[in-house]
């Protein structure tokens, strides 16, 4: 059952796949955060699953603008 | 049909509008013909996002600089991650690095390129009526057609996937080796599926990458790469004179504008072949 309610998430992870291996290889850039902002959309899809996983990546994504500071940020363990 | 629906999202739809009313006004306005209009178009896009990599470039260029210590610290701490990130933040604090480009602008840059490509494909698709002019260079005879129907297409192929290897060794910010390798192997795997997109939509591509290339060699020759902070290694064993103790002080405070001295020219031919297989 567990495996199963992981499904959606990892649907989220293949996607983000796809970004890195088309947009992220034609537009190549580096992040201000650590882990990058698509790894943590990976590892935070992983932990908490389609729905949440997607709005920390999406709030991550806000944050990684010009005006922030970056640095060391973490997906929160579950 | 099909496309329509799976594209036209309330999104995009606009978005290819817009960018397709500018190239019809390209064509009439500028007197282009419709391949150069696209040239035009994608010139125009690429001026609007000037200031936004030439940041980026800038931040990178910072960033190699500080390369050899950032490594330094990266082996210090190889055992404790959250620590080394720690350091590192710690690192570009003192030294007053911005760390990179942020996500957001270059995502930004997402939703134009789609538009761009979508408005090219219906304009390929659906080309406006009555006689017109659709070659481009004498060797491309109509922009409409699928790129690898015509000889003069796979030279543009061809082109395509040198100004795309050149601009990822531009752009390319990451230092890790097999991400670097996958970067550039890309195109080679693009190339079979951009084969079989109308001659307009590779023009596209092309003039973008060239572009890319133009402006990096541009801004680094404005800026060149500033000498990078003199690396301390074990087997420099310090001099008597005053630069021997500036070295050695000099990776706990690595000053942002160091002064390079002619002392260094053991582990400044180190670095350069460092650089060299890096690139």
């Amino acid at each position: 059952m567990n495996a199963v309610l992981r499904v959606p998430g990892y649907l989220g992870v293949g996607l983000v796949w796809l970004y890195r291996v088309t947009f992220g290889a034609l537009f190549p850039t580096t992040c201000k955060y650590h882990p990058s902002c698509s790894e943590y959309a990976i590892q935070s899809l992983k932990t908490h699953g389609l729905v949440r996983g997607s709005f920390m990546a999406g709030w991550r994504l806000l944050r990684c603008n010009p005006w922030s500071r970056g640095g060391y940020d973490p997906v929160r363990p579950r | 049909m099909t496309h329509m629906i799976l594209f036209s999202t309330p999104i995009i739809g606009p978005l290819e509008h817009i960018a397709r009313n500018v190239l019809d006004w390209i064509h009439t306005h500028l007197g282009l013909t419709w391949a150069w209009s696209i040239v035009a178009l994608t010139v125009a896009v690429r001026m609007l996002l000037v200031p936004l990599t030439v940041k980026q470039i800038h931040s990178m260029q910072n960033l190699q600089r500080f390369a050899p210590q950032m490594k330094e610290i990266q082996k210090k701490y190889k055992n404790d991650k959250q620590k080394q990130n720690e350091e590192l933040m710690k690192f570009y604090r003192e030294n007053n690095i911005n760390p990179a480009a942020s996500c957001l602008p270059m995502l930004a840059q997402l939703p134009v390129f789609i538009s761009l490509y979508y408005a090219l494909k219906q304009f390929s698709k659906h080309p406006p009526p009555g006689p017109q002019d659709f070659s481009w260079l004498h060797f491309v005879p109509n922009i409409t057609w699928h790129t690898n129907t015509f000889w003069g297409g796979y030279v543009l192929l061809v082109v395509y996937v040198g100004s795309q290897m050149a601009s990822t060794l531009f752009m390319s910010a990451t230092a890790d080796r097999t991400q670097r390798i996958l970067f550039m192997v890309m195109p080679l795997v693009f190339v079979f599926i951009i084969a079989r997109f109308p001659a307009g939509l590779v023009i596209y591509w092309v003039t973008t990458n060239l572009w890319t290339v133009g402006q990096g060699l541009i801004t680094r020759r404005l800026m060149p790469r500033p000498a990078a902070p003199e690396k301390r290694t074990s087997r420099t064993p310090p001099k008597d004179d005053g630069d021997g103790g500036e070295n050695g002080a000099e990776p706990k405070e690595p000053s942002p504008k160091p002064k390079p001295t002619a002392k260094a020219a053991p582990p400044r031919r180190v670095r350069r072949k460092k650089q060299a297989g890096r690139r």
